[in-house]
């Protein structure tokens, strides 16, 4: 090989600059690994302990614990609702890409036979905390689950919980009381989310588990564990564990509210509605609380069906209401008694005040107003007109009589007895959709009618009629006063409040709403008349006269604008309120019969049973006929 | 005058780094890939088989004349350029991308061979203008060996690999002595060129550029990796979290840890030190081939050195780059390291070339004979073919 080619292989041309920019590209490699230090130290030593943070946030997750929700029982200990272990899904937002929901929503709600959008709609909420489980299921089949855990490839960030559902037992008979919980309301959830209650809880949503959710909800533990990037759990860290909610005991019987309920029902079949409510007259308890018809809760905790909710929603008897503080009625012939209070109170009549009753009363102005007994009671003092239901004497006593120029009480003062009986305003018993009812005055006729108060509303307001307005349970704590003394009670639901130990953790106190204005010698009078009422020879209560105990009550009718019945009488309710013992009262009772007409037919006989059933611990046998579907004249 | 290749401290060092980084791979790839008893599926006994063949190549090469190289360099950029043609309708197809011959038990990347076939042929082809200004016509011409592989990789697509042909190619020419009006109309004609490789993009491609940009913006999506491995990196803090700390890498919060994200998982187990002996490793190579391509007595051997440096430099700092949030993510392994046995292979064998170059450097082609070499007949058709050109 000659010098020449060994040269062109060697390269003679220009090497100095060939090594220049040799030593440029050097430089190029220099720059690229001095800027790779550079960074390197910016993240792994500036801001080492950051990124550190950042990668064991990662690695843990802190995870809420829900407590297990605080049970019901009845006074006695009854269990009226359980937890029962059932499977629910879960979804972790954190784990579940973005682009990635709306196909593991598709596959879950076909394993889980849910709705890809509600899921999908779920998990979206839930990504304002994304690090926090969700549930989508509230309740799966065990197959259904072990489905799922078998295809959880296939379903990042979805799983498998033990968690536990309502099931109330005496739902027929307690669902009114005892309400259901079920999803937070879509307008409540911001609410919810300020007190710490997560959107996808079971919050209560009707009765005690409403009124009460703060109590039985408890607090969340916390579970902090390590999890691989899947968000499958590797160990757990610490643990604080959940504090179980508190348990409820309520002042309800549950055998007497069942027995009661069973009397209602014989009598109403299924065609007829009504109320019973039995109350501890001398601390508020209610024993016994029944709206006739009503709902099992248990169709609602596990989600009603839509047909199921219609045939309650489109029921005429309104089977969903609790009417016995939330149905609003005239409370007739039993109002009087705040007539009576009002008048002996404010001098306005004495005891021996007698007044001619001719069976109506007619105004100057053409009113005609009547008594029930169109024949007229004659000569009625107040024990008589409390025992007969006189309606004349009360038209008199409160509005006063133009052609005698007796001064009767006036709107303003029967209204103010009618508050201090309680009337108008929630008795405040801790249960939701309480309502107010009507003490009517003329300020309130002008406000909500915008019509001149008249004598003939004072007439009406006297005799439970017109423009007044309460629940059943305002009516029988107005009852349980008179046969305490004059004390109003706010009426007792919950008798304790446990813990999961059965330790005593609070009592609710027994409130008293006021002295009732009225003194006990008056009180005492008015409680003979009611005796008289029941125990009389003449008395309109007397179906309710029984053996058993000696009561004192009152029977009312309370007329409604209604379709009339073949009659021409206007439709009504049939009350009976009263208490017992007549002397020294363990009980206070009300008997509503919604349109069942009379007082006296239609309520008594059924209070009478309700009393001896307190008293002798059993049904008593049936001794009248049952109620017959009102027969209305057409138009 | 040294008659046979001797190597010298110099070669000794960047053997050893080579030999610690392959090591330091294999020892990650223990911590993150499958178990040995998952057979050839197991990165680790994938990455040792290939390592074990790539060291026999490296020395086999490095006692060749790599001269020979240059002689048979068409021949090897012709058979690399066929192989990724073929791969476009034989090939396997993995994360999107058909890049891979199915060879049995294991995978052949040929856009990995093609990296030094086009070193070899480009250097051959600049060694013949040596002395002499590069004219426009040639510099012009020399493009069309670079562009062949981008537009077969573009269509793969490997968008990386296709950057590196480009990188490649521009380095080589820029040390042969391309003149800089040139290197630098090429340099705004790719600058130009950005807004209409955007539209040619597919989206994931796009995805990966926005993100390097701001990774927060998905980071449940495309921007996970990016800041799973920056999480990683920085976790790692000066001295590392050691086997059970390290739990971005062994909870799987980083992925593809075996290749593009390797790096991460090697400086969330040992920190900022153990960064900066990984770089300091590749810093030995690169002052090596550095040195080699500056001493080289030969334009060839220059231009061939000079060609794998740049080869190196590109694919650490991209690669490293994009697991510490400085290079968007390609796809680019971590030479000598991510699992790979094309990349791991052909990297070696590129090295073995760099250090025949240092050990024939001032020997006389074939004579005396080397001990390892072509026989004596092709020795001799082959110099008749570097003869003619």
């Amino acid at each position: 090989m000659s010098k020449s080619q060994e040269s062109s292989l060697r390269g003679t041309g220009k090497p100095a600059s060939k090594s220049r920019r040799s030593l440029l590209i050097g430089g190029v490699a220099v720059g690229g690994v001095a800027a790779l230090a550079g960074r390197l130290w910016q993240l792994q030593v500036t801001q080492g302990s950051e990124f550190a943070g950042q990668a064991e946030a990662n690695r843990t997750r802190s995870i809420a614990v829900p407590p297990v929700r605080g049970l019901i029982f009845d006074r006695g200990g009854t269990q009226l609702v359980r937890n029962v272990p059932v499977f629910s899904i879960w979804a972790t937002p954190a784990d579940i890409a973005e682009d990635d929901a709306q196909r593991v929503s598709t596959v879950l709600a076909e394993l889980i036979d849910g709705v890809p959008d509600e899921i999908e709609l779920a998990i979206s909420l839930g990504r304002s905390d994304p690090a926090e489980p969700i549930r989508v299921a509230r309740d799966v089949a065990r197959e259904t689950a072990l489905v799922v855990a078998e295809r959880s490839l296939e379903l990042p960030g979805i799983e498998i919980r033990d968690s536990t559902k309502r099931e109330y037992s005496k739902g027929e008979t307690f669902g009114a009381i005892v309400g259901f919980t079920g999803p937070i309301p879509a307008e409540r959830a911001a609410e919810y989310a300020r007190r710490g209650v997560r959107f996808d809880e079971d919050i209560g949503l009707a009765g005690v588990e409403k009124s009460f959710q703060s109590t039985f909800r408890g607090e969340d533990g916390r579970r902090l564990i390590e999890v691989d990037a899947l968000g499958s759990e590797v160990r757990e860290l610490a643990v604080t564990q959940p504090k179980s909610g508190k348990n409820i005991y309520l002042t309800i019987d549950a055998d007497l509210q069942e027995r009661a309920t069973e009397l209602l029902q014989r009598f109403l079949g299924d065609h007829g509605a009504g109320v019973a409510i039995i109350l501890d007259p001398n601390n508020g308890d209610v024993l016994t609380m029944v709206s006739y018809p009503s709902f099992n809760n248990q169709p609602f905790a596990e989600g009603i069906s839509s047909e199921e909710f219609e045939r309650l929603a489109s029921d005429p008897r309104r089977p969903l209401i609790n009417h016995t503080i939330s149905g609003l009625y005239p409370p007739g012939s039993t109002y009087k008694l705040v007539a009576a209070a009002g008048a002996l109170e404010e001098n306005v009549a004495e005891p021996s005040t007698s007044v001619e009753c001719a069976g109506h009363l007619i105004l100057p102005s053409g009113w005609v107003f009547y008594d029930w007994l169109l024949t007229g009671h004659g000569t009625v003092n107040l024990h008589r007109a409390i025992s007969e239901s006189c309606n004349v004497y009360f038209y008199n006593i409160s509005g006063g009589n133009p052609y005698t120029e007796f001064k009767g009480l006036g709107e303003r003062r029967l209204a103010q007895f009618g508050r201090s009986f309680g009337f108008g305003k929630p008795t405040g018993i801790d249960l939701p959709n309480e309502v107010a009812g009507v003490v009517p005055d003329h300020q309130w006729k002008t406000r909500n009618l915008d019509a001149p108060w008249v004598t003939g509303d004072t007439y009406q307001a006297a005799i439970g009629q017109g423009l007044v307005q309460a629940t059943p349970l305002q009516l029988v704590n107005m009852y349980a006063a008179i046969g305490n003394g004059g004390t109003l009670f706010k009426p007792r639901i919950v008798d304790r409040i446990e813990d999961a130990n059965g330790e005593v953790l609070e009592v609710p106190p027994v409130e008293d709403l006021g002295k009732v204005a009225v003194s006990a010698t008056n009180m005492s009078l008015i409680g003979r008349g009611l005796v008289e009422a029941v125990n009389g020879s003449q008395g309109t209560g007397s179906r309710a006269k029984t053996s058993v105990v000696t009561m004192a009550g009152k029977t009312g009718t309370a007329e409604y604008s209604g379709p009339k019945d073949a009659d021409g009488n206007p439709p009504s309710h049939a009350w009976f309120v009263g208490y017992a013992p007549a002397d020294s009262p363990r009980i206070a009772f009300v008997v509503l019969i919604k349109d069942g007409g009379e007082g006296s037919f239609a309520a008594a006989p059924v209070a009478r049973d309700l009393v001896e059933l307190y008293f002798t611990g059993s049904v008593p046998p049936m001794r009248y006929v049952p109620l017959k579907a009102p027969n209305r004249a057409s138009g | 005058m040294i008659d046979r290749p001797r190597p010298r401290p110099l070669d000794a060092a960047v053997v050893l780094s080579i030999l610690g980084l392959i090591a330091l791979g294999l020892i990650t790839l223990a911590r993150v890939g499958l178990p040995p008893s998952a057979g050839m599926d197991s990165q680790i006994v994938r990455q040792s088989v290939f390592a074990l063949v790539g060291v026999c190549l490296f020395v086999l090469m490095s006692y060749s004349d790599y001269r020979a190289l240059g002689m048979i360099a068409w021949v090897l950029f012709a058979i690399s350029i066929v192989g990724l043609t073929l791969v476009l309708f034989f090939g396997v197809t993995r994360f999107g991308a058909q890049r891979w011959f199915l060879l049995g038990p294991v995978q052949f990347q040929p856009s990995e061979l093609v990296k030094f076939t086009e070193i070899i042929v480009l250097a051959r082809y600049f060694a013949k203008y040596q002395g002499e200004p590069i004219k426009f016509r040639v510099f012009a011409v020399s493009a069309l060996i670079p562009a062949l592989p981008i537009g077969l990789t573009l269509l793969q697509p490997d968008f990386g690999t296709a950057m590196i042909f480009l990188f490649v190619w521009f380095g080589i020419a820029f040390i042969a002595g391309a003149r800089l009006l040139h290197l630098g109309a090429v340099g705004l004609l790719s600058v130009s060129a950005a807004p209409v490789a955007w539209f040619l993009m597919k989206p994931y491609m796009r995805e990966r550029v926005v993100t390097f940009f701001d990774p927060t913006i998905d980071p449940l999506g495309a921007g996970y990796n990016v800041l799973q491995a920056r999480i990683a990196v920085g976790s790692g803090g000066m001295w590392g979290r050691g086997g059970a700390g390290a739990t971005q890498s062994q909870l799987e919060f980083l992925r593809v840890r075996d290749t593009d994200f390797i790096f991460a998982v090697i400086a969330e187990h040992l920190g900022f030190v153990g960064s900066m002996i990984v770089l300091s490793l590749f810093g030995v190579i690169f002052a090596y081939a550095l040195t080699v391509a500056i001493r080289a007595t030969d334009d060839f051997g220059r231009f061939m050195a000079a060609g794998v440096l740049v080869l190196l430099v590109f694919e650490v700092f991209v690669s490293i780059g994009m697991n510490v949030g400085i290079a968007p993510v390609t796809g680019i392994t971590l030479p000598l390291m991510s699992s790979g046995g094309s990349s791991l292979v052909v990297t070696l064998i590129a090295l073995g070339a760099v250090v025949s170059i240092s050990l024939h450097r001032g020997l006389p082609m074939f004579n005396p004979p080397t001990r390892v070499g072509l026989p004596a007949r092709a020795r001799r058709i082959a110099a008749g073919i570097h003869e003619r050109a």
